[in-house]
């Protein structure tokens, strides 16, 4: 990857940026390093309010999101303003296709034991010990679980992960297509 | 010159295409349809049939919610003929039910139907007449809403199944009377008494077939009519109708029953299902490997095929004796293994409601979220309760929740009670014990919310219909109960379902098994009352909320 002289003279910020950015392209291309540290390092991580870069509304309706795709700049922190506009629970929540496999399961759990209906959330049955040393507490930063007509916040920092998605996982939904893509660049 | 002559060509070809079958996307369309004899191939065998158009199955009727339709139905037939437009909500004179809704079209005659669309997805139509709809007579409906819908897909088949038979309907019906086990293939033999005797013992064998005996049924009664062969969208297993789809797509599949008989027990090996609709109404999405679907019901549902590769459509008839078979495929002449069909149930004591002595361990229905493994819409100890194939999730009328109820939910005013009674030896069929000729209508009046109480008092399954107004079928949902056209209740099983009492006139109320409904499980329901501008461009959807 050629980067222009005439780009790089004078910001010494950006070349180190760019540099850094080649290096890890060429790092990938070579296949001897693993990008993956883990999970959290390609889905991103929690942001700080005062990097936020831009705000975005996230509409959930039954069961479909909208926007369905949004793009994103790597190291990017954006707000998300999560609001439900359907009838229906729903779920925004940032992670990969494997993660989003794992979540439906684990909400399927909560079907089952009542903590989750077709429209509201028993949070106060949440906290319940499942006798595993397991709560089905739902605080994960990267997700936002809302019935009809509430709102929640996301801020979240993009790392480079590839094949990122939006998704719902309670049961059905995914399937129904209730998923929208991060491009990131 | 020649800009005129093109102009007067394309003015030309749009109007013999408005005249053809093509949708036209305006809001108030006009479609043309002709009642014709047709040849029908299934691949096994070929016989004389009814169509429209020119084929069986008739053509997929594409309409727009909020479109205002204008159906000219022409009888190239030399007898009586109609067109029912199943599911659909509309003033009870366009409802297409001989001696009920209209005398019905004559031979050489052009009937218009007008009415306005209310509602959305997939529905079909079929004739009311004799037995032209096991002889051929059926199409299909797709409505499109208005604003987007509830889930994504790329592409959309339908996906509608039959029971085509070498013989035609009146010949079945005339065979039945006769003798009623007629096309019953499986009864049970000799070879079967004593591999039973070698199982269970010499005394528990012969008091069970005592007890069968004294019914007057065989245990093997699953299906009434066998040596059929399913079609998909007018073709047989060997012809495999095929649908096209890219890789990762989405497609929604549109899964009609127009049998005239058979329940099939759906899958597509290596492809979950996800439901979003039933019975044209969307519910809350569920996803399964397999279901049941019951004659004249229908089921919308999402799969995404992610490998290049091509998959089964699969259906097996209820009592396995045949399958139907399409395949779904990223290109043309592709096909995928065909499952072999599982062992052939047979019916079971419970499903005549008589349980012999099996006790029950705990009640788990008392306990809330806990998911009982069977199924309640089947007796317990059935031998007709389907499992999934490959050991998943098979669909139950417990997982279909409305996704937006059509009514808010309240009291039924009152509550009606129908048994679904017979006499298998006769091939007569009932409700309450009494033919639709020798029984009074139903009486309801608007505005009232009835409670139905089917009560299942024979060895089969019945898909029972409600013309003109929905059945929101208790599953236990409260509220998210789902609303239905087409309620199956089996064997030994009593199962409920409300209307709301808002569409004047009479209507008609059957089971839909073409023959049961022939020989006098039907009733005409008279709705009295309502709104006295009961014209052809009002119709109201629901109770106002």
């Amino acid at each position: 990857m050629k980067i222009k002289r005439s780009f790089l003279s004078g910001v010494a910020g950006v070349t180190l940026t760019a540099t850094l950015a080649v290096s890890t392209a060429i790092a990938f291309a070579a296949g001897n390093q693993d990008g993956h540290h883990g999970d959290k390092a390609a889905t991103g991580e929690p942001g700080k309010a005062s990097e936020v870069s831009r705000t975005i509304e996230i509409k959930m309706f039954d069961a479909y999101y909208e926007p369905e795709d949004i793009s994103v700049k790597k190291g990017e922190t954006i707000r998300f303003k999560v609001v439900n506009a359907g009838e229906l629970v729903h779920e925004f929540n940032i992670g990969t296709a494997a993660t989003h496999s794992a979540h439906q399961e684990e909400m399927m759990l909560m079907v089952e034991h009542g903590v989750l209906e077709a429209d509201k959330v028993n949070r106060n049955m949440m906290k319940m010990g499942m006798g595993n040393g397991m709560t089905m507490d739902h605080s994960d930063p990267n997700s936002a679980l809302l019935a009809p007509n509430e709102t929640a916040e996301i801020i979240w920092k993009f790392a480079d992960g590839e094949e990122l998605e939006f998704a719902c996982n309670v049961p059905g939904h995914y399937d129904a297509g209730m998923m929208g893509e991060f491009s990131i660049e | 010159m020649r800009k005129s002559l093109m102009r007067v060509f394309s003015l030309g070809l749009m109007a013999s295409m408005s005249t053809a079958l093509l949708p036209v996307l305006t809001f108030a369309g006009t479609y043309n349809l002709t009642v014709d004899k047709v040849l029908i191939d299934t691949g096994d065998f070929t016989k004389e049939g009814i169509g429209y158009n020119g084929k069986s199955p008739g053509p997929i009727l594409r309409f727009n919610e909020g479109e205002e339709v204008t159906i000219n139905v022409t009888n190239n037939l030399e007898e009586t003929t109609s067109i029912h437009w199943h599911g659909l909500i509309l003033p009870y004179q366009m409802d297409g039910v001989p001696k009920i809704s209209y005398p019905g079209i004559e031979p050489g005659e052009t009937f218009t139907y007008k009415f306005p669309i209310v509602q959305t997805g997939t529905y079909w139509f079929h004739s009311h007449s004799g037995f032209q709809e096991p002889d051929g007579a059926y199409g299909s409906i797709v409505i499109d809403p208005k604003k987007r819908k509830p889930f994504r897909f790329d592409r959309d088949y339908v996906v509608q199944f039959t029971d085509k038979h070498p013989h035609s309907g009146k010949r079945i019906m005339r065979n039945l009377k006769m003798a009623s086990d007629y096309y019953n293939r499986q009864q049970q033999t000799l070879g079967d008494f004593l591999s039973d005797v070698n199982k269970n013992g010499f005394e528990a064998t012969v008091s069970d077939r005592l007890d069968w005996g004294s019914m007057r049924m065989m245990a093997t009664d699953v299906e009434d009519v066998q040596g059929f062969t399913p079609l998909i969208n007018g073709k047989g297993p060997e012809q495999n109708w095929t649908g096209i789809f890219n890789p990762k797509e989405r497609v929604l599949l549109r899964l009609i029953n127009s049998s005239a008989m058979t329940y099939f027990d759906v899958r597509i090996p290596g492809l979950k299902m996800t439901v979003v609709a039933s019975d044209g109404n969307y519910v809350q999405p569920v996803t399964v490997d397999e279901l049941r679907i019951g004659v004249a019901e229908t089921y919308d549902v999402l799969v995404r095929p992610k490998d290049d590769k091509a998959y089964t459509i699969f259906g097996a008839s209820m009592g396995q004796t045949a399958y139907a078979r399409g395949t779904l495929a990223p290109r043309d002449g592709m096909s995928a293994d065909i499952p072999e069909m599982s062992i052939r149930p047979l019916l079971t004591m419970a499903d005549m409601g008589m349980d012999h002595g099996t006790m029950e361990g705990m009640d788990h229905s008392s306990m809330r979220g806990m998911g009982s493994k069977e199924d309640k819409f089947y007796a317990k100890g059935s031998g007709i309760a389907p499992t999934a194939a490959n050991g998943g999730k098979f669909l139950s009328y417990v997982d279909l929740k409305a996704q937006k109820p059509l009514y808010k939910e309240r009291e039924a005013t009152r509550e009606i009670e129908l048994r679904l009674t017979g006499n298998m030896e006769r091939y007569i069929w009932s409700i309450n014990g009494v033919k639709y000729e020798d029984a009074d209508p139903i009486k309801l009046q608007y505005g009232e919310r009835v409670r139905f109480k089917f009560v299942n008092e024979t060895m089969m399954t019945h898909p029972m219909h409600l013309h003109g107004m929905w059945s929101i079928l208790d599953v236990g949902a409260g509220k998210w109960n789902p609303a239905k056209h087409t309620i199956s209740v089996a064997p030994g099983t009593t199962v409920y379902s409300e209307t709301e009492v808002d569409a004047t006139g009479q209507w008609a109320f059957h089971c839909h098994l073409s023959y049961h409904a022939d020989a006098g499980m039907f009733r005409k329901v008279v709705v009295e009352g309502g709104p006295k501008t009961a014209s052809l461009t009002t119709t109201g959807k629901g109770v106002p909320q």
